[in-house]
This record gives C-alpha cells, sequence and structure tokens, in this order.
C-alpha cells in the first residue's frame, strides 16, 4: 500500500521535479537589461538598473517553460539627470502610478539548440501587449545566461503623451537588450525520489 | 549657344568671367563662398543657442539643439575644406598701406577664427558626448561618441564650448569693425576683395597705385 503510493507520488511529483532542474532566478548585480532608443536621429542607450525575475526552460518542452521578469520602471538611467526625469515623468513612463513593468512568458518555442523565441505579454504603463523576444540561452551546471532583444513600440504603451506623442524627434521604435545571469533556484519541490 | 542665340564668340555680348580661385587682387568664388557660407552659419548658431538654453526640456529644446548641432557638424567641415582650399589658393596680399603691428592683429585675428572654428564645434561634440546625447547630422549620420556620458567632463566642454563661441563672437566683432575701418577709412580694397561682383581697384588697392597705371595684370 504505502509502495504503491509512494510510486504514484513519485509519477505525480517527477514532472515537478524535472521543472525544478529548469527552474532558475535572475541575478540582477550580473546582469543587464538596457534599450536604445532614438532622439534626433542619434541613437542613445539605458538601463534599468532594478529588476528580477525567474525563468523555468526546458530545451526539450518549450511548453513547459515560463519567464517571468518584473522591471522597476523608476531605476530607469540614460546618463543624463534632465532626461531620466522626463523619462520617468507623466508623460513617458509615469513610474509614480506604474512603478513596475513585468514581462510574462507562458512558454517558449526552441529555434536550435540554444536560440529561443518567446511569445510573452510585457505590462508598461498599465498597458498590456502581446511582446514577442528572442534569446539564447546557455547553461553550465549552476550558472546561466539568457541574453536576447527585443522591439517595442513606445506608443502602443502609451510611452509618450502629450508633445511626447510625436515620433518626429523620438522614434517610436526602441531596442530593448538583455543579459541575464541566472542561477538554478534550489529545488522547493519535495527532493524524495527513493523509496523510503 | 549662349540664350540669346547669339553664338559664343560674339564680342557684343558682355563676358562674365568667374574666378574661381584667388589671385593676388582678390578672392576667387569658392573662398567668398565658403567665407560668407561659414559667418552666415555662425550667426544661425548663436540665435539657436540663445533660444535652446531659454526653453525647458522638451521637443522644442530637442530640435532646436538638434538643428544646432546639424549646423556645427556642417561648420566643421566647411572650416576643414576652407584650410585645406587656403592651402592650394594663397590669399592676396595685405595693401601696402598696413604696417607691422597692424599686419600682427590681422594676421593673429584669422588665425585665432580658424582656430575657434575648429575648436568651438569640437567641444560642442564633447559635450554632447558626455552628456550620451550623440550628434546626429540632419537625421542622416550619428558621429561617434568621443567621451563616455560624464557630468564633469560635460561641465568642462559646456564651459569651454561657451567660452570659445563669446570670444569668437568678440573677434569677429574686431574682424568686422577692421573690414568697415579698411573700406571706409583707408579706402582699400580689403572689404570688396571678399565680395562678389567687378572689382573696382580703390585708390589704395592691394597692388599699389604705380603698379596698377602701370597696367600690370
Amino acid at each position: 500500500m504505502i509502495n504503491r503510493i509512494v510510486v504514484v507520488a513519485a509519477s505525480l511529483l517527477l514532472p515537478h521535479l524535472s521543472l525544478a532542474d529548469n527552474a532558475w532566478s535572475v541575478v540582477p548585480a550580473n546582469s543587464r537589461i538596457s534599450f536604445i532608443g532614438k532622439q534626433a536621429g542619434a541613437q542613445f542607450q539605458g538601463d534599468f538598473e532594478k529588476f528580477s525575475g525567474t525563468v523555468v526552460l526546458d530545451p526539450k518542452d518549450g511548453a513547459q517553460s515560463r519567464i517571468d521578469v518584473t522591471i522597476e520602471v523608476g531605476s530607469v538611467n540614460s546618463q543624463d539627470d534632465e532626461r531620466d526625469a522626463t523619462l520617468r515623468g507623466p508623460e513617458m513612463l509615469w513610474a509614480k502610478r506604474y512603478p513596475q513593468a513585468r514581462y510574462v512568458a507562458e512558454s517558449v518555442v526552441a529555434k536550435s539548440a540554444k536560440t529561443f523565441m518567446a511569445d510573452g505579454r510585457l505590462t508598461l504603463r498599465g498597458e498590456t501587449r502581446v511582446f514577442p523576444i528572442q534569446f539564447t540561452f546557455d547553461s553550465s551546471g549552476p550558472a546561466a545566461s539568457m541574453t536576447g532583444t527585443a522591439l517595442l513600440k513606445r506608443l502602443e504603451f502609451g510611452v509618450g503623451k502629450g508633445e511626447w506623442a510625436s515620433t518626429e524627434w523620438v522614434a517610436d521604435e526602441v531596442t530593448v537588450k538583455f543579459k541575464l545571469q541566472l542561477q538554478r533556484q534550489t529545488a522547493g519541490a519535495p527532493a524524495a525520489k527513493t523509496q523510503p | 549657344m549662349s540664350w540669346t542665340g547669339h553664338s559664343i564668340t560674339d564680342k557684343s555680348l558682355p563676358r562674365v568671367r568667374l574666378q574661381l580661385r584667388n589671385s593676388d587682387l582678390r578672392y576667387g568664388s569658392v573662398a567668398q563662398l565658403l567665407h560668407w557660407a561659414v559667418a552666415g552659419l555662425i550667426v544661425t548658431q548663436y540665435v539657436l543657442a540663445l533660444r535652446a538654453s531659454s526653453l525647458p526640456l522638451g521637443v522644442q529644446k530637442l530640435a532646436t539643439l538638434a538643428q544646432h548641432k546639424s549646423l556645427g557638424v556642417t561648420i566643421l567641415g566647411l572650416a576643414a575644406i576652407r584650410l585645406v582650399w587656403r592651402a592650394f589658393n594663397p590669399v592676396p596680399p595685405l595693401p601696402p598701406h598696413m604696417i607691422g603691428w597692424e599686419r600682427g592683429v590681422a594676421d593673429i585675428s584669422h588665425r585665432l577664427l580658424y582656430l575657434l572654428l575648429f575648436l568651438t564645434p569640437l567641444a560642442g561634440w564633447f559635450m554632447s558626448s558626455a552628456r550620451n546625447f550623440p550628434v546626429s547630422w540632419f537625421g542622416l549620420m550619428t558621429l561617434p561618441d568621443i567621451l563616455r556620458p560624464s557630468k564633469i567632463m560635460f561641465s568642462i566642454f559646456r564651459t569651454m564650448h561657451w567660452i570659445m563661441a563669446y570670444a569668437m563672437a568678440a573677434i569677429a566683432a574686431v574682424h568686422i569693425a577692421a573690414a568697415i575701418k579698411h573700406h571706409f577709412i583707408d579706402r582699400d580694397d580689403v572689404l570688396t576683395r571678399m565680395l562678389p561682383g567687378p572689382l573696382r581697384l580703390r585708390r589704395r588697392s592691394t597692388r599699389s597705385a604705380k603698379a596698377v597705371s602701370r597696367g600690370d595684370s
């Protein structure tokens, strides 16, 4: 009886155990989320300095994967105080009212052994839109890195009101780049693999 | 065939001679065009800069500064062209009536103007780089950032940029006053030789009156 229970329990838990193997958390200190905007014809780069997230990536089974990253919008830094203040302001990111942006993907498609695409949803400035990203994923032992890009259209998310709604001097397209270092999550799932 | 149907060898038509290069009597059309284009651009730059500095950060300021930077890059390019052209085109000699110290002042002020013509936009370029606002030339080409973003560097180059701009304005004022003096007081052709149109030699021309009356060409 006990054996049967354990076998049933193990068979229910085993898929979750493999997920635990594929569960990672972002190490913000060694990661970078940046964006490239275009103002007056010239590109400039800035970063979001505070963010956190988790990634579950099963390279063999994309449907089981999950990406969940939260960004503190107020942590924007484009190396210029005046511009950053404007970016945080109500006409752009409105960090006071929408302090966080969040990206959630519930599946991932493998393009090759190490490159993937995810059609997740980005919530930014209160707007949620489908937001495809592509990235490479490289793991070795307890660490992994995830590097990728995405193309964001700021007006889709309402970033740019009033005079900033015009794309004459600030382009609509913003390239988002990320380079995340991940560490394997210690399994919160039950560790029992063998019968007692 | 000319417009009026006359043959081009018809001697009854006035001949328009386009003098591209400098002679020892006057500046050629290329030098003149470069000179007045740069002068006009510089005046425009002052207007744009003053307008931009009075605006709060917003689309207007971005647009004004973008124009200012584009013109600045243009001036830098023209300054380089001017120097090269001048290397192949000696300038007309100063009129013989000018004595030592006058020649010295003329020489120094022209050199300083050329120097500032280069250094001022360069300081602007450094300033933009230090503030992570790269310089785009009319949206067609972006200049590489010369410095990493830095508040201190921005401060230094901004100060240099406007000090040099004001220095250039001061020297240009002397330059203009001198040209007026030469024209109305000295009655020589220092001013007219930088102006287009047929050159009528004045009483105290660059060539000595004797040389002109001798019919030397």
